[in-house]
């Protein structure tokens, strides 16, 4: 059948008649609009906007203000200079990984004044001070410190800006070497820096009265809004209406009108299916821009990382949506769609928790006695590492337990969709230089978004695949 | 033929919706399905659009296997009790609907407003479906089911819910159809208006066609005549092969020429004489006529003796 014949012709017999095939845009577009049309008359984005709306007027109240703290980030980018840290990660690599670095010198700050005000964008004079085996280490030059001063990894804390030594020669001959020197906000100080973050006026405190480092306090408010919370309630509003589509579509009276047009049947399921996803995609775009702007606004902090959840909850959501319209297909009950959707994300989420357990406690038990990962920014900011503890007599791994068997085999079978969520939290971590356990945890290489990725959209087109079978054999 | 069936069958488990059932339609011809509930009509009009599989038997439509796309591009469909969806209103519905059929855009536009207007619905085009009332919705079912020009039209109970001006209207345009040449199979419980608009009539039972031919066929008239006279009849006025009765509510008789009349569908007529001779003996009796008329067998008669089980022809 050529569907791409779209002429209009008269023919004998029946005066005027229209004779024209249907072709698969034409189809897709209409499919599209009446799936538009279905998703306003349920009036959700109305309210999904207005409550954008408020959030956004809520968040705009906030300020975002730093504390005084300077003193302990020279403090910090002078004890890293012990070591060669340019090119590493700081956030998964221990200092136990970097002994080999060490160049057997100690660096402090013994002064400092702030030039302009104790803030992230003021300059400071400082005096460094570096203490080092005269027959093993040799002097430096000024501009050896300046080129390693605040620099750690990838990260720019300080610059300095002028540079003088001031020891005596003596004193160098002996191993210690003095510098005065004017230092100036490198690039990445601002995320690191403590703020102190306050809603409605003064009202709400929202990180402490000391503050938290500003990317972490980002990190956190993007996340909530948008991957955590936000996308939460956005993404079940999103399975309530779109649990609707199918069942009203295939009801008794609805269907046999659809069916009757020349168009192979898994064209209508499939086609508002894609419908659907494009409306929720328009929906998770909305927040999640609404998110950007949000903190941008608020933190003058732009690093588009965000974003990224967009793709992740929009993969996901295409899981639930299948699982709805198959629900929907077989059992045309709205209240079946939406419940077994909600019991599908529920398990999801269960087994997903059961399954961190379950790997957990593989890796605690590979690790046993050995030094717990404490990434070199914790290390800096003076965390001991501590050792992996045994576990108690007659206690078994989880993993090794029953229940640890049947979750492990649960999970390996399910889209691993938590790993989508991992990409996302990953990305925002590396955008805002936080570090910590939960960060070396995650890029020690135990979770492949790609797998995650592959896995969630398997799952989808097999279920929608089933729905479109049953459609397209069941009698009307 | 537009329409060829032959021994279809159709079994939903062990239950039977048809059994064998064999029927032609000729073009331009507007027929009407009758049966009870369940007596397979809907199921026989599933077959022909393709929507439902026959379990045996062969059904073609214009020629062609039923089902495939393009016998479906030629039919339009009105379901009984079809919900439109609510969230539409008329413009955006047979916009979808037209689409869907493959018609250009500003085609279906064209013919949209042109059927909106026809059918009595223009002016509300920005209603959503939700606030239509019953008549409103089965015109707009119809305005959907014309949308694309078909040569074929199955319609199952087009009238339901309209009001009687309505329905003349309706009426009309399924006779204008006829005249473009368009064939209309009427499924519907009002027997009154399928004798008024049919041509042909076929009668399911139970998966069953029981009888099928033309209207004027099927209610042919019969052989009994309705007479009134100046005054009352005197009981000993007898007629060798007349039975009187009286008719109910009045000062009718009901006169008999027939002797096998008790199979209504099978009428036979007797010619004008014998009643002639019967008046004729009537005024030798002394009794003046006052009123004249012939019975016709109707559709209700016919088919609630068939619909009851009452016999088959």
């Amino acid at each position: 059948m050529n569907q791409r014949d779209r002429n209009v012709r008269t023919e004998d017999g029946v005066d005027g008649r229209i004779t024209v095939r249907p072709t698969l845009p034409r189809t897709f577009a209409a499919m599209l609009r009446d799936t538009w049309r279905e998703f306003l008359d349920a009036k959700v984005l109305y309210l999904l906007l207005l409550a954008i709306a408020l959030l956004f007027g809520a968040a705009l109240t906030g300020r975002i203000e730093p504390q005084p703290g300077g003193r302990q980030y020279l403090d910090i980018a002078a004890r890293a200079m012990a070591a060669d840290l340019d090119g590493i990660d700081i956030a998964t690599q221990s200092m136990g990984d970097v002994a080999g670095r060490l160049n057997g010198s100690v660096y402090a700050i013994s002064a400092a004044e702030p030039i302009d005000a104790d803030l992230p964008e003021g300059r400071w004079t400082a005096t460094l001070t570096r203490t080092f085996i005269p027959l093993v280490g040799a002097p430096e030059s000024g501009e050896e410190v300046t080129a390693r001063f605040g620099k750690i990894a990838d990260g720019q804390l300080w610059t300095i800006t002028e540079i003088r030594e001031t020891g005596t020669d003596w004193a160098r001959k002996i191993g210690s070497q003095t510098w005065d020197m004017t230092v100036a906000p490198g690039r990445d100080l601002r995320l690191l820096w403590p703020h102190r973050f306050t809603l409605f006026g003064d009202s709400i405190e929202l990180a402490g009265t000391k503050g938290a480092p500003l990317g972490l306090e980002v990190l956190i408010l993007q996340k909530l809004l948008a991957t955590g919370l936000g996308g939460t309630i956005l993404l079940l509003v999103s399975v309530a209406v779109t649990a609707a589509f199918v069942p009203n579509m295939v009801r008794k009276g609805t269907l046999e009108l659809l069916l009757v047009r020349p168009i192979p049947r898994w064209q209508l399921l499939v086609f508002k299916y894609v419908g659907a996803l494009l409306l929720v995609a328009g929906l998770l775009g909305i927040l999640v821009l609404a998110v950007w702007l949000i903190t941008g606004i608020l933190a003058d902090v732009w690093s588009p990382g965000v974003l990224l959840a967009l793709p992740s909850l929009l993969v996901f959501f295409a899981l639930l949506l299948s699982v709805s319209v198959l629900t929907g297909v077989i059992t045309r009950s709205v209240i079946s769609a939406m419940l077994v959707t909600v019991a599908y994300w529920a398990i999801l989420f269960i087994a997903g928790q059961m399954n961190n357990v379950a790997v957990e406690s593989r890796i605690r038990e590979a690790n046993v006695g050995k030094l717990r990962p404490t990434s070199i920014a914790e290390t800096i900011r003076g965390r001991q590492p501590r050792r992996e503890e045994g576990f108690a007599p007659g206690r078994r791994p989880f993993y090794q337990t029953t229940i640890g068997r049947i979750t492990e085999g649960v999970y390996a079978v399910l889209p691993h969709t938590e790993d989508l969520d991992n990409l996302v939290d990953r990305q925002l971590m590396r955008d805002f230089a936080v570090a910590g356990p939960f960060r070396a945890l995650m890029e020690s290489g135990s979770f492949s978004w790609e797998k995650g990725l592959g896995l969630t959209l398997l799952h989808a087109f097999a279920y929608l695949g089933i729905a479109c079978t049953i459609f397209s054999r069941r009698d009307p | 033929m537009v329409v060829s069936v032959k021994q279809l069958e159709k079994h939903y488990g062990p239950n039977r919706a048809l059994g064998g059932v064999s029927l032609d339609v000729e073009p331009a011809t507007l027929f009407g399905l009758l049966g009870q509930n369940g007596a397979g009509k809907t199921t026989l009009i599933k077959i022909l659009l393709g929507l439902v599989a026959p379990t045996a038997g062969e059904a073609t439509l214009l020629g062609q296997p039923v089902g495939t796309f393009s016998a479906r591009r030629e039919v339009g469909y009105l379901p009984e009790d079809h919900r439109l969806p609510e969230y539409h209103t008329s413009t955006s519905l047979l916009d979808l609907y037209g689409a869907l059929q493959g018609i250009p855009r500003r085609e279906r536009r064209r013919r949209a407003a042109e059927l909106l207007d026809r059918l009595g619905l223009a002016g509300r085009e920005k209603l959503r479906i939700r606030g239509y009332s019953k008549g409103m919705k089965q015109r707009l079912g119809l305005a959907q089911a014309l949308l694309h020009a078909p040569r074929v039209l199955f319609l199952d109970e087009p009238t339901d819910g309209v009001d009687p001006v309505g329905r003349k209207e309706i009426r009309d345009l399924l006779l204008e159809e006829r005249r473009r040449g368009v064939t209309v199979f009427i499924n519907s419980h009002l027997l009154g208006e399928v004798e008024q608009l049919c041509d042909r009539v076929a009668i399911l039972r139970k998966g069953k066609l029981m009888v099928t031919g033309t209207v004027a066929d099927l209610t042919r008239q019969k052989a009994s005549w309705l007479v009134a006279f100046d005054r009352e009849v005197p009981g000993s006025f007898r007629f060798p092969g007349a039975t009187l009765a009286a008719v109910e509510g009045g000062d009718r008789l009901r006169v008999s020429l027939d002797p096998a009349e008790g199979s209504p569908h099978l009428p036979q007529a007797e010619g004008p004489e014998a009643i002639d001779r019967f008046l004729a003996a009537a005024g030798a009796a002394g009794l003046r006529l006052r009123h004249l008329e012939r019975e016709r067998a109707t559709l209700e008669d016919l088919y609630l003796a068939i619909a009851d089980g009452g016999g088959t022809p």
